[in-house]
């Protein structure tokens, strides 16, 4: 089998139909995936963002081809998932959830033996994991074994290892949960220039902030399906103009005003989100109906949408079906 | 720089060429903790010291088998360094907890490369620790029949135990997924040992060890090394030690490779 894939004529370089998951059979299975559709673009940066179990990991799995699908087909990079999983592990990277680090190798070692096992010769090897290294700013510990190396360093040689072949595509599966915020602005740095340099990314996260920032376009995951696709502007649009935030001292506070002002109040953490397409008319009614209520505000104000509020409303109205 | 747009490699490595690469880290780590290899050898070396402390003066012992009893007794030791072999199912048990196995899979590789090259570790651990207890026995007076190249085939017998219980070890490694219950599943070795002509020759056996130890492949291996340590080259006793290790070295490796698609089977 020849080393390029065939990619189709529109240059989508991950096309996805009706693939699903199901684990376990009869009364005991999970349908872990429910038959998703979707399309990335080369150079296109595609966040999967849903909750825990929305489905998002077993998706990566199946199109990394470390899980066979149940039903369904995809094309990575122009190889199919059905019979080409050779030419789909050339030519993709893929960090996963939990990194895949052998805690007693260096991370020099682990970069240079990788390169070695997709084809480089020696001093190829050893160019590129020069070059990885500095990508993710551990030189100073590529002679350290791997075990010593904190959560954040691990994340980044974790995402250097999936660099190495320089792949076409990359997987990247909640490339920051566990992060502290320093050390995840460092790996979104990392994936911007990536996206700079034109890498295909499939991105999972359950943060919203993080699919808002990287992603081009985003697909909300949930309870295995895709409920919404669209780039972070459109989904927060089409939710409406403005939400009202109110912030409470507490969460037990701000759960009693939710269920008070009504409508599609959210309670989120301590505060109250109110979507509110009109919004002036809108804040006048909440906080009368706060005040009839004799609940006290400690701030009210109008803000635009974050994707916080596409997400809580999508599976939200999914829960209500 | 560019990480994205410049050649890659098109072509997959060859398996000969994965199998030496992933030996290579197996043994790299090796050498970063090589006290790993110490607790197999002290055994080995304290039960050649004290069989023979405790057998080797007696004139009946020494006449029954063959006139030096560490000749006889050094082929159980360089055997009881094959649990080493074990080491194989316990550094893929450490791959699949640290999810280094996984991204393995998720790379153009070989599933037999990744395998094969555990057991191959597991294989030179055992040929390392054999070396040393030769050295040892030699040190204390051992006398081989058929000298340093009669020792060279001893050690090609240790390295095809060694093998087979690699082999034994990777299956129960990774159907276990556990490193406790992999190292459990090495108690096998004890009955296999031991169920066999271990102190003395074959025909002064119990009866009911007799019928055992006719059917255990132990006993072919340490019948032919002896002959090399004793007779000098005796062409049948090496025959049925050949076959003995190939049937079991080829009977766990198969059973290995079987465990390790099942276990690798994206299902």
């Amino acid at each position: 089998m020849g080393g390029i894939g065939n990619v189709s004529a529109d240059g989508a370089m991950i096309e996805v139909e009706g693939l699903a998951k199901r684990f376990g059979d009869g009364d005991d299975a999970v349908e872990a995936v429910r038959g998703v559709d979707f399309s990335v673009g080369e150079g296109e940066i595609f966040g999967l963002l849903g909750a825990n179990g929305a489905g998002k990991s077993t998706t990566v799995l199946m199109l990394a081809t470390l899980l066979a699908p149940t039903s369904g087909s995809a094309r990575v990079a122009g190889f199919d998932l059905d019979g080409e999983g050779a030419g789909i592990r050339r030519s993709v990277g893929a960090a996963l959830q939990e990194t895949g680090l052998d805690p007693i190798q260096t991370g020099g070692d682990l970069l240079e033996l990788h390169a070695r096992l997709y084809g480089f010769d020696r001093q190829a090897a050893l160019a590129r994991r020069d070059e990885l290294l500095g990508l993710v700013g551990l030189e100073d510990a590529a002679e350290r074994r791997i075990g010593t190396y904190s959560g954040g360093m691990r994340r980044r040689l974790d995402l250097a290892a999936a660099l190495v072949n320089r792949p076409r595509v990359l997987f990247l599966d909640e490339p920051t949960t566990g992060l502290d915020p320093a050390s995840r602005r460092a790996i979104w740095d990392e994936v911007g220039q990536l996206r700079d340099e034109g890498v295909t990314v499939l991105l999972t996260t359950q943060y919203l902030e993080e699919a808002d920032q990287l992603a081009d376009r985003v697909a909300i995951m949930s309870d295995g399906r895709i409920v919404a696709t669209g780039t972070p502007d459109e989904l927060k649009s089409g939710l409406g103009a403005d939400v009202i935030q109110v912030e409470f001292g507490d969460e037990g506070t701000a759960a009693r005003a939710a269920a008070v002002i009504g409508g599609e109040a959210r309670a989120l953490g301590d505060a109250v989100r109110v979507p509110a397409a009109d919004g002036p008319a809108e804040l006048v009614r909440v906080v009368g109906s706060l005040k009839e209520a004799g609940i006290e505000a400690e701030s009210v104000s109008l803000a635009r949408p974050t994707l916080d509020d596409v997400f809580l409303g999508i599976v939200e109205r999914e829960g209500d079906r | 720089m560019n990480t994205a747009v410049q050649a890659r490699p098109t072509v997959g490595v060859p398996f000969p060429v994965q199998v030496a690469l992933l030996t290579r880290r197996f043994v790299r780590n090796l050498l970063r903790q090589p006290a790993v290899l110490l607790p197999n050898l002290g055994i080995s070396v304290f039960f050649l010291l004290v069989y023979y402390g405790s057998f080797g003066d007696s004139p009946a012992v020494v006449e029954l088998t063959g006139g030096n009893y560490l000749n006889f007794v050094l082929p159980v030791t360089v055997l009881f360094a094959s649990i080493s072999g074990g080491a194989a199912g316990l550094t893929l048990v450490e791959d699949l907890e640290s999810g280094y196995f996984r991204r393995q899979l998720a790379m153009p590789l070989s599933r037999t490369a990744i395998v094969l090259s555990a057991m191959l570790l597991g294989a030179l651990q055992v040929t390392v620790e054999a070396v040393l207890i030769i050295g040892v026995g030699l040190i204390l007076g051992a006398d081989p029949a058929t000298g340093a190249p009669g020792l060279l085939a001893v050690l090609f017998f240790s390295l095809l135990w060694g093998l087979g219980f690699a082999g034994y070890s990777v299956a129960t490694g990774l159907l276990t997924g556990n490193a406790r219950a992999a190292q459990s599943a090495t108690f096998i070795f004890f009955p296999l040992l031991f169920l066999a002509p271990v102190f003395l020759p074959f025909d002064q056996l119990a009866p009911w060890i007799q019928v055992i130890a006719r059917v255990n492949p132990t006993t072919y291996m340490l019948e032919g090394m002896r002959s090399l340590m004793i007779d000098g080259w005796v062409a049948w006793p090496l025959a049925k030690a050949m076959i003995a290790g190939s049937l079991f070295a080829g009977v766990t490796l198969t059973w290995a490779a079987r465990v390790a698609v099942r276990k690798t089977s994206r299902t």
